[in-house]
């Protein structure tokens, strides 16, 4: 399930904001320093996690740190997905 | 003041042996381009050709190409350069809208000019080479090489004295891609030749290259300011100013002395002939306009070149070159770019905000110039379009401290992205400083902020170019979409072509939008 949610984030990505081309791109990669969300990408990504994973995401969920990286946001939609679960 | 028919008969007479044009086969002395510009010029007469009349040049670049150009003006006549490399049905737009009825052309120029069966008020056609003569049937007269060697070269009269007459005529396509000709007159070439050779001391002994198309104005400088002082042009023709190798070779080979050219080709001779190793130590000076020279290929051509001196010349088609940059040494790396200078050639600056006023100093406003070098106007179909004056280039600029003045981009390369004001040319400055990036373009297409680019290293990632950009600038100019490609379009004077470059994406975007559109069909269609 977290590999799922991680691959599928990181696909997004990659095809979105770095045309398809995924080397050096990880889970850890920092988002911000790398210059790839801001505050419209940032939109983007938040609606993808929405249709993708049925994941709503509160403005008060999306900060610099939670999305800070892909992992970070997997962590993010796997907390919302079992508080949804139970 | 001197108008430019007059520039060539006192060298021939002074020093009638010294070669004028050095083609890459044929040389021309200065006795023989002035004997064969008044044979032009009196075939011309002959041919009905009357004061202000157009008369296209329509060739590749050699000494006959110099004395139709100079036996045109002779007559009395204004030269348009037309374009080898444009196709037929732009050359004849070009000539219905100043309505040139004689043309100087190649055989294989008209050949394919005759087969494309455009229409034109030409009437006239002088070949400039012997050829078969082409059977067509049609309303103009095809004149053979022969014929201007028939007529006399016997001195003609000066057909004026009057500086304020047009000269030439220059085709630039402008942003809207509709081509518009920029009208020069003798005082305006004058005021740019004169300056341009004083401040390097142009002399007699030098050996000038000619690497631009003469419908390009970068030309003005290698044909007529060489012509003034008697200097040799050295053309560097049309299959070599493509390949670093051949230029180098040929500036090492003729000891060229003078250099005049957009970076793109300075850059091809670092990338593609190990300039840096081989040197080219005949050149004395060079001068580089028409696209911003990304400072790690500019501090690695000074390197190579310690004993020549480097000028930064500005200026749009419209104002010739109105400001000027002597480089004082090679830039530091702090330094992320380099100033147009100040105001040269007796031309005035003013720098003003989108309210018309005066803007203080450090800040950004339109540039705008006044003075000997600014056209007469565009010629707009026979309905001149007289140039303002102060003339508003589009460029924006700020001055530093020290009064240089610093350039920022072309006024319509500010966009609103996202409700941000971004100049492009910010975000390619910064892309340029990355060692692996090339060359770089930057375009809104859509809402989004792109960037084409040509890494010379395979091994960089978008990531890495997007960390770079983040570690560079603020985070609304970094493009969302980045894509390399392995070379960039260009015109036919050298400079990247921005206009096809972004066509390109459009396509590349309709395309992909087409893939996908087709691929959900598809999808749809197996559930």
């Amino acid at each position: 399930m977290e590999t799922r949610v991680i691959n599928e984030i990181i696909d997004y990505i990659v095809t979105t904001w770095l045309s398809g081309d995924a080397r050096g791109f990880t889970e850890q990669t920092d988002l911000q320093a790398s210059g790839i969300l801001d505050s419209f990408s940032t939109l983007a990504l938040v609606a993808f996690l929405d249709e993708r994973f049925e994941v709503q995401l509160d403005p008060a969920d999306v900060s610099t740190d939670s999305f800070r990286t892909v992992s970070a946001v997997a962590d993010l939609v796997k907390g919302k997905l079992s508080s949804a679960g139970t | 003041m001197m108008r430019l028919d007059q520039f060539v008969s006192a060298w021939a007479e002074y020093d009638p042996n010294h070669v004028a044009v050095e083609g890459v086969i044929e040389k021309i002395t200065y006795r023989d381009l002035d004997q064969l510009a008044d044979r032009f010029a009196r075939l011309f007469l002959r041919l009905g050709v009357r004061k202000g009349d157009r008369v296209g040049v329509h060739m590749p670049r050699s000494g006959r190409t110099v004395a139709a150009m100079l036996g045109a003006l002779r007559a009395g006549a204004v030269y348009v350069p037309l374009d080898p490399g444009s196709p037929p049905a732009r050359i004849a737009l070009i000539a219905k809208d100043c309505g040139i009825r004689h043309v100087v052309i190649s055989p294989v120029l008209l050949s394919s000019w005759l087969a494309s069966g455009v229409t034109s008020p030409v009437r006239h056609f002088v070949l400039s080479a012997d050829g078969p003569l082409p059977a067509v049937d049609q309303d103009a007269a095809i004149h053979r090489w022969a014929e201007v060697l028939d007529e006399s070269a016997e001195r003609l009269e000066p057909p004026s004295h009057n500086m304020d007459e047009l000269a030439y005529i220059l085709y630039t396509s402008g942003s809207t891609g509709v081509p518009k000709g920029v009208m020069l007159s003798h005082r305006n070439a004058f005021a740019f030749i004169e300056w341009a050779g004083n401040q390097i001391e142009l002399h007699h002994s030098d050996r000038v290259a000619s690497v631009a198309p003469f419908h390009f104005d970068l030309s003005i400088f290698d044909v007529w300011t060489s012509l003034w002082v008697g200097a040799s042009i050295v053309i560097v023709d049309e299959t070599t100013v493509v390949s670093g190798p051949r230029m180098l070779e040929r500036i090492r080979q003729r000891n060229i002395s003078v250099w005049y050219s957009v970076p793109s080709a300075l850059i091809l001779m670092l990338d593609q002939a190990d300039l840096e190793a081989q040197g080219a130590p005949s050149l004395r000076a060079v001068y580089f306009a028409g696209e911003v020279f990304p400072m790690k290929h500019l501090r690695r051509a000074m390197r190579a070149l310690p004993q020549a001196k480097f000028w930064n010349l500005f200026g749009p088609t419209e104002t010739n070159v109105c400001m000027a940059y002597a480089l004082p040494g090679v830039p530091s790396e702090e330094d992320q770019t380099i100033p147009i200078g100040h105001p040269s050639c007796g031309d005035q600056m003013r720098v003003l905000d989108d309210a018309g006023q005066p803007v203080k100093p450090g800040q950004m406003g339109e540039l705008f110039i006044e003075g000997p070098t600014v056209m007469v106007g565009y010629w707009n179909a026979g309905a001149p379009l007289l140039a303002k004056q102060p003339y508003p280039t589009g460029d924006m600029v700020s001055q530093r401290e020290d009064g240089a003045v610093m350039y920022h981009g072309r006024r319509d390369h500010m966009v609103k992205v996202h409700g941000y004001r971004i100049e492009l040319g910010e975000i390619e400055s910064a892309l340029l400083l990355h060692p692996g990036i090339q060359e770089a373009i930057t375009m809104v297409v859509g809402q989004e902020l792109v960037a084409v680019l040509v890494a010379s290293d395979p091994q960089l990632s978008i990531l890495q170019i997007k960390q770079h950009c983040a570690a560079k600038l603020p985070r609304y100019m970094i493009p969302s979409d980045v894509r390399p490609v392995a070379s960039m379009p260009r015109t036919t004077s050298g400079k990247i072509d921005r206009v096809r470059v972004k066509q390109d994406v459009i396509a590349e975007n309709e395309a992909r939008a087409k893939a996908m559109t087709e691929a959900r069909a598809a999808a749809r269609g197996t559930k």
